[in-house]
């Protein structure tokens, strides 16, 4: 119990745990929905789903500043591409929180003269465009890490004296298919913090998309993804040292 | 910047604010009121209200499990007065989150049939035994203090060689009183008594601000069990200044009243 209340005395934690809430509902809620003698329980899901939806947004308030903080902690990183991606990623998290401060006053009465619409969509544009520069970030990482593990890999070969070209024309192919999966998993693997944020990244942009119109999923997609992005996110709280570093 | 990340990263300090922002609210509705404001922005400011208590229903659960942890340290206590205070005040918010948590049920929709006014009056309960024993321990605490600071400063007297004359009056409880006291004598053992418990407070500034925020907190479930009915006004006023001091507590962390 003591883990579980120092992980939700942590903001991010319970909005986490919240979120995970949230997007089992929406899936359990497509899961449910054909069903004929479920309609109560469907009810109840969205109840619980909006409600949970509504409050969350007081967890966002004021994260602002964090996106700001942010942007300027990534202007420091070393690299070209993680520095440029980063900086312009959190710059348009700076703008989707605005835009969700907007909606915010909206939803709670304090200025009615608001186009939610036009808001929502804005919100969502920059948040898909935070989460591509994100991905983007990710395969540059991803690629220096397969570069690594295909030297070590090389120089294991030469240290064992295995013929590298040793191998029939016809093959090359789907071996080169396997070996690039092969080394994909691998890097993965040796680097789970890596991993977790290109599955996160990966997940939460299939909502914006279907929002934008973009890519249009139905809801349990939709819901799975926020689930197990929010794990990831549970995740990198519990255990500050999968969090992926600016480096 | 980075202080209100730090202070922000904290879900205490989140609800803290919610906290204050509900009864500022809930003041200026009164005080728009009373002034004879326009009803559409009356209504803008309950709306607020309205949205920041469900919204604080919603962050606050959990918070049973944090309350029993709590509690669970404090029977660890050397002292068994402030182990027994402080365990018993910890098991009353613990019961007073888990009706919070269901009347978030009902209010959400979850539970439709739960009778809000039942379980509300049940919450505001076991919060008031909660303040009472925050109160007896601050109390406690106080009298401990004033113990202390009188019989120092009753060696010091004999150690400067003899009393003040007429006898000390500031001995403690054991202290036999002058004989044949009339009224000025009580008024006058009841101002020092008075100077020794602001000279203890003053010396003690988490003391004060624990005693500060019990006796405003106190205030809000008097007037919600009907007790003590103050108006919303006065509720509105006290709720801001505790959620002020306890904003405070989790800004300096040394102000914060350790058992």
């Amino acid at each position: 119990m003591e883990a579980f209340t120092r992980f939700t005395n942590q903001t991010q934690g319970r909005d986490r745990l919240f979120r995970a809430t949230q997007y089992t509902c929406m899936l359990l809620r497509y899961l449910l929905e054909p069903k004929a003698d479920k309609e109560k329980v469907v009810m109840k899901l969205k109840k619980l789903e909006s409600s949970v939806s509504t409050g969350r947004k007081w967890f966002r308030l004021g994260n602002v500043v964090h996106a700001v903080q942010a942007t300027q902690q990534s202007i420091h990183a070393t690299a070209l591409v993680p520095r440029l991606c980063l900086t312009l990623a959190n710059l348009n998290r700076v703008v989707y929180f605005v835009c969700d401060t907007v909606l915010w006053a909206r939803s709670v009465g304090l200025s009615s003269s608001i186009n939610k619409e036009k808001w929502r969509t804005w919100a969502a544009r920059h948040y898909c465009c935070s989460l591509l520069l994100s991905l983007a970030r990710d395969l540059y990482e991803i690629s220096l890490q397969m570069e690594r593990a295909a030297r070590d890999k090389a120089r294991r070969d030469e240290a064992l004296s295995r013929d590298p070209l040793g191998h029939s024309v016809a093959d090359e192919g789907t071996e080169w298919l396997q070996a690039f999966l092969l080394l994909l998993f691998r890097s993965l693997r040796r680097h789970p913090p890596l991993l977790l944020d290109t599955v996160k990244n990966l997940c939460d942009i299939l909502n914006p998309l279907d929002q934008l119109g973009i890519y249009k999923s139905n809801p349990g997609v939709i819901g799975l993804g926020g689930l197990v992005s929010s794990v990831a996110g549970i995740i990198t709280v519990a255990w500050p040292q999968l969090k992926l570093k600016i480096h | 910047m980075d202080a209100w990340v730090r202070f922000s990263a904290q879900s205490q300090a989140r609800d803290r604010l919610c906290r204050a922002a509900q009864y500022a609210c809930s003041l200026l509705g009164h005080a728009l009121q009373k002034r004879g404001a326009s009803p559409e922005l009356q209504k803008q400011i309950r709306q607020l209200e309205g949205h920041l208590s469900l919204g604080r229903k919603l962050l606050r659960l959990g918070n049973s499990a944090d309350a029993l942890e709590s509690a669970k340290r404090a029977v660890h206590l050397s002292d068994v007065v402030l182990r027994f205070c402080i365990t018993v005040s910890h098991l009353n918010r613990a019961l007073y989150f888990a009706c919070d948590n269901v009347l978030w049920a009902g209010k959400s929709g979850l539970a439709p049939r739960v009778d809000q006014e039942k379980w509300a009056q049940r919450s505001f309960r076991y919060y008031l035994f909660s303040l009472i024993m925050n109160l007896s321990r601050d109390a406690y605490e106080i009298r401990l203090l004033m113990e202390q600071e009188s019989s120092g400063y009753s060696r010091r007297q004999k150690g400067s060689g003899g009393g003040t004359p007429g006898g000390s009056e500031t001995g403690g409880p054991g202290d036999p009183g002058t004989p044949g006291g009339g009224l000025p004598q009580i008024a006058l053992k009841l101002q020092l008594r008075v100077l020794l418990l602001a000279r203890v407070l003053r010396g003690n500034p988490p003391l004060l601000l624990d005693v500060v925020r019990n006796a405003c907190d106190l205030f809000i479930p008097l007037d919600k069990l009907g007790l003590w009915r103050c108006g919303p006004g006065i509720v509105g006023l006290c709720g801001l200044v505790s959620s002020i001091l306890s904003i405070l507590t989790l800004i300096c962390p040394w102000l914060r009243l350790k058992p």
